[in-house]
């Protein structure tokens, strides 16, 4: 294998000095001339029809420009997934019912935010509250109140379902009825939220040309285009999504938000640039949280512990609209069946209005809490047939050359290696077994072990990357990518297969980044495909870029293109010192003879090449990706039996993400996983009360800080690797690694103590309780 | 409000300004100075992402008023770097990738900063401790903790 200089190698970040000297400009810090502020009304109640809006004394008041409220807009419907069958479901300003505490009823554009706050309170809406439900169950009962009566919804016994996936194979009743053992247990998720650090922020400035430029803290602007557009009714090409930096997304900020349409309309109306910053309060009340999904778990097996048949129910509290409702049941059957064989399954997965604030993505997306169920049951039938956690794992575990149900071919797959490597490394069995032995102590250490299993890019608009490399007169090379960098380092990675295609230095590359205008499309950095589609394209048009200078300096150096080599911006002839060319050489040799080209390279790529659509979301049949990560986590945890404490003291991971493009910030991903686990599994929960938030503050919704900070280890198992000229197929590093440890810290807990938490977060409580439950019988 | 005249002095230059006496500082080093390094994450400080440093120690510029600074040094992130050579806190946070989204970055190297200050060479647990008002939902804090450590005992 050759050697490579840039790919494999812990490079710094590309935008490291902007953001370590407060340089880097984020949406928040955008300030154009003549710039307004907006601000939004939201619904109080959970449910009611608007009767009356009434802007008058609003527009009145000194220093606002404009108002807008549903009637403002063309009434078009959005989604984050709009197919004929789930049909878009959203209004980006509320028409004539609201059905969640916080949805968006009315914007206002003023001088200031204090003017612009004043003119919200002068906006009087005559309501009329109707019933509202909550709980999923509840909304599925046939006496409970119909949240969208005139939306078509899928047709089922129940109420209020917005999405049903349906799968299966195989002969569930035959599996069960040959099954040695068979389990049935309920797991509850919570809902969490993702506590990007930066709020949701949208500048928009409308222009005279009829062009409304947009910048707005997202996870890629190519989404956010289409979807603006469509709502606006402009077309796609008079909404231009400019680069801003991004302070954190981690799901929450992919589709279309509210405050992006108002922005957007108000500064169209005021013919004025409008920016409208939501408040940490407004992100936890109203922004779009994660889904909290129960799943309802059977699982046969045999006596030595291989899977025989399972069947698997999930329900899900989509909130008022579906978002990614009907995306997070589908997925959640994907990450039933990734890492462990079964040969019988039934998967139904629903997902539920209710009056509580739009869910979204987030890291992991349904992964984290079903392999929660999973691993958990897991584990516990591996204690009733007495056999250890490492076993049984191995014993199911998805081997390189299988066909997933969906005829996916599992083309590499390290998990068994992950799973033996990471119990050697750990010590997992002695101590494990050592745990399991009776105890007195105050602190009780406990091990526990996940194994998870993510996609690396779907299917899903844009689907595609392109990107374009030019060479400068200097010899400088200029990258345009449509990609979005969020804090994952996206163009630190995309910079490196530059580098390394052509032989020059990160200082030589410039980027030009996520702008729909000057930048080709790109996937989008919220579907995990980064690092193999966009890099894949940025690959090809890098080595476009090589093909042509080489074919220019042979000419020069009158030399073959196959004895050339290039290094340092300088393409020289193999094992001929002095006869070499520099790269400024050669674009002005190329200008001047080959009728001004001055070497501009393109690529572009699709994951799954030519198949027409992600699977079907109803029946999951049809690809799903090229590629899948696979990993093993184990959590070692220490809990206090006086006060219920837990404390998380090691993680490590082992995973089989491809090969690392760039190990630092893999590292920096795992981390990153890893303390988002640890809130998941120990405290992290956004509680409600009728449809209101209760938790509106990082002093009510705790995150890890730095004093929680839990030393994190990496085992890599590397599958694949990068070589020139032909594509590579790396996997994906962004968001499979919060699944395996959530799961993992519950097995340690119960290692430690013997009480088995079913619903998370496993707070201190619910462990004495159990403690105090078990002393009683 | 009436406004106040007052003098702030950042970053070594000295500033006169008409301020609103209910103003942050963080709003006027943002908005009147353009001073956007600082940033609001919370506005009720709890975050840290505002933290700058007033003669030395940190503070949240979200909860002090702008006429509270009058008369004192302030120092922001774009004042760490001197005749541009990077602070040692800054080369190690871009060296040892204690910088994802970027956005908490300033608040926490100025408060690492004001550590190192106290204790030239912390432990592992002071740096952990002085730095737990700094919330960070990318990194997991494991490699602001090494960029801390390398930075403490001059390694970068």
């Amino acid at each position: 294998m050759e050697e490579l200089f840039f790919v494999g190698k812990s490079v710094p970040r590309k935008d490291g000095l902007e953001k370590a000297t407060g340089r880097a400009l984020y949406t928040v810090d955008m300030v154009l001339p003549g710039m307004l502020w907006g601000k939004i009304l939201r619904s109080p109640y959970p449910h009611a029809r608007i009767l009356n809006i009434d802007t008058s004394r609003a527009e009145r008041l000194p220093g606002v420009k404009a108002v807008i409220t549903g009637k403002d807009t063309l009434g078009i419907k959005h989604g984050f997934v709009e197919t004929p069958r789930y049909p878009p479901d959203q209004y980006p300003l509320a028409m004539d019912r609201v059905r969640y505490i916080g949805e968006e009823v009315a914007a206002v554009a003023a001088t200031d935010e204090y003017v612009a706050e004043e003119a919200l309170s002068l906006i009087q809406v005559d309501y009329e509250e109707l019933p509202a439900v909550f709980d999923p169950e509840e909304a599925m009962k046939p006496e409970a109140p119909e949240i969208h009566p005139n939306h078509p919804k899928v047709k089922e016994p129940y109420k209020n379902i917005g999405g049903k996936t349906e799968s299966g194979w195989g002969n569930i009743e035959k599996g069960f009825a040959e099954s040695f053992l068979i389990r049935e247990d309920r797991f509850d998720g919570q809902l969490r939220t993702h506590c990007y650090m930066e709020p949701q922020a949208t500048l928009a400035s409308f222009d005279f040309s009829g062009k409304l430029n947009v910048w707005t803290s997202s996870q890629g602007p190519f989404i956010k285009r289409s979807k603006l557009a469509t709502t606006l009714g402009l077309p796609f090409s008079s909404v231009r999504v400019l680069k801003a930096y991004v302070g954190g997304a981690y799901g929450g900020k992919i589709d279309l938000f509210s405050h992006e349409f108002c922005a957007s309309l108000l500064s169209i109306k005021a013919q004025r640039p409008v920016k409208i910053v939501c408040t940490r309060e407004e992100v936890f009340e109203a922004a779009r949280h994660g889904q909290p999904i129960f799943v309802q778990l059977k699982t046969g097996v045999k006596k030595d512990g291989t899977i025989v048949a399972q069947q698997v129910k999930v329900v899900n509290n989509s909130g008022a609209y579906k978002g990614s409702g009907v995306v997070v049941i589908f997925l959640c059957w994907g990450f039933v069946m990734l890492c462990y064989r079964i040969p019988n399954l039934k998967y139904e997965g629903y997902s539920v209005y209710t009056n509580n604030p739009v869910r979204a993505p987030q890291r992991g997306h349904g992964a984290p809490n079903l392999r929660f169920a999973v691993e958990s049951q897991m584990d516990m039938i591996a204690e009733e047939l007495g056999i250890d956690p490492v076993e049984i794992r191995l014993k199911n575990a998805r081997q390189k050359g299988d066909i997933l149900p969906n005829q996916d071919p599992v083309r590499n797959c390290g998990l068994v290696d992950c799973i033996e490597r990471i119990a050697k490394n750990t010590q997992f069995r002695e101590k494990y077994e050592r745990s399991k032995s009776v105890s007195k102590a105050k602190i009780r250490k406990g091990i526990g072990m996940g194994v998870s299993s993510y996609f690396s890019g779907s299917l899903i608009y844009p689907n595609a990357s392109a990107a374009i490399v030019k060479l400068n007169d200097d010899g400088t090379v200029s990258l345009l990518t449509g990609a979005l960098d969020i804090g994952q380092g996206a163009e630190t990675v995309l910079s490196q297969i530059v580098a390394e295609e052509l032989g020059v230095s990160m200082d030589d590359i410039r980027v030009v980044a996520a702008d729909t205008e000057t930048t080709p499309v790109d996937i989008g950095s919220w579907i995990s495909g980064g690092a193999y589609v966009s890099g894949n394209a940025v690959k090809l048009a890098a080595s476009d870029v090589r093909r042509q200078l080489f074919e220019v300096a042979a000419q020069e150096l009158e030399a073959s293109p196959e004895d050339l080599v290039v290094k340092n911006r300088e393409i020289s002839v193999k094992d001929s010192p002095g006869r070499s060319i520099s790269f400024a050489q050669a674009v002005a040799a190329s200008i001047a003879k080959r009728r001004g080209n001055p070497i501009i390279g393109q690529g572009h790529y699709r994951t799954m090449k030519d198949v027409p659509a992600h699977p079907s979301l109803a029946t999951t049949k049809g690809r799903w990706s090229d590629n899948y990560a696979f990993d093993a986590q184990v959590a070692e945890v220490e809990v206090d039996m006086e006060t219920g404490q837990v404390k998380l003291i090691r993680a490590t991971t082992a995973h089989d993400c491809g090969f690392p493009i760039n190990p630092l910030i893999v590292e920096g991903q795992i981390d990153g996983q890893v303390s988002m686990a640890q809130g998941h599994a120990l405290w992290e929960e956004v509680l409600m009360e009728k449809g209101e938030t209760l938790t509106t503050s990082f002093l009510d919704y705790k995150i890890p800080c730095a004093k929680d900070m839990v030393e994190s280890q990496y085992i890599d198992v590397i599958t694949e690797s990068y070589e020139k000229d032909i594509p590579y197929r790396t996997k994906e590093v962004g968001e499979g690694y919060v699944s395996g440890m959530v799961a993992a810290i519950a097995n340690a807990v119960y290692n430690a103590t013997g009480i088995r938490v079913k619903t998370l977060p496993i707070l201190p409580e619910k462990i004495l309780m159990g403690l105090r439950k078990k002393g009683d019988s | 409000m009436k406004k106040q005249l007052i003098e702030l002095r950042v970053n070594g230059e000295s500033y006169e300004l008409a301020v609103e006496p209910q103003r942050t500082l963080l709003e006027v080093l943002r908005e009147d100075l353009g001073l956007t390094g600082a940033k609001e994450a919370c506005s009720t400080g709890e975050c840290g992402a505002c933290t700058v440093l007033i003669d030395g120690k940190p503070i949240l510029s979200c909860l002090t008023l702008a006429i509270e600074a009058q008369g004192k040094g302030i120092t922001t992130i774009e004042g760490l770097s001197k005749a541009g050579e990077l602070h040692p806190l800054q080369k190690a946070f871009i060296q040892y990738g204690a910088i994802q989204c970027g956005y908490c970055t300033s608040g926490m190297i100025l408060n690492a900063k004001s550590i190192l200050d106290e204790t030239p060479t912390p432990s592992r647990d002071e740096i952990l401790k002085g730095l737990e008002g700094n919330l960070c939902r990318c990194t997991g804090y494991n490699k602001i903790l090494e960029a801390v450590m390398a930075a403490s005992i001059g390694k970068d």
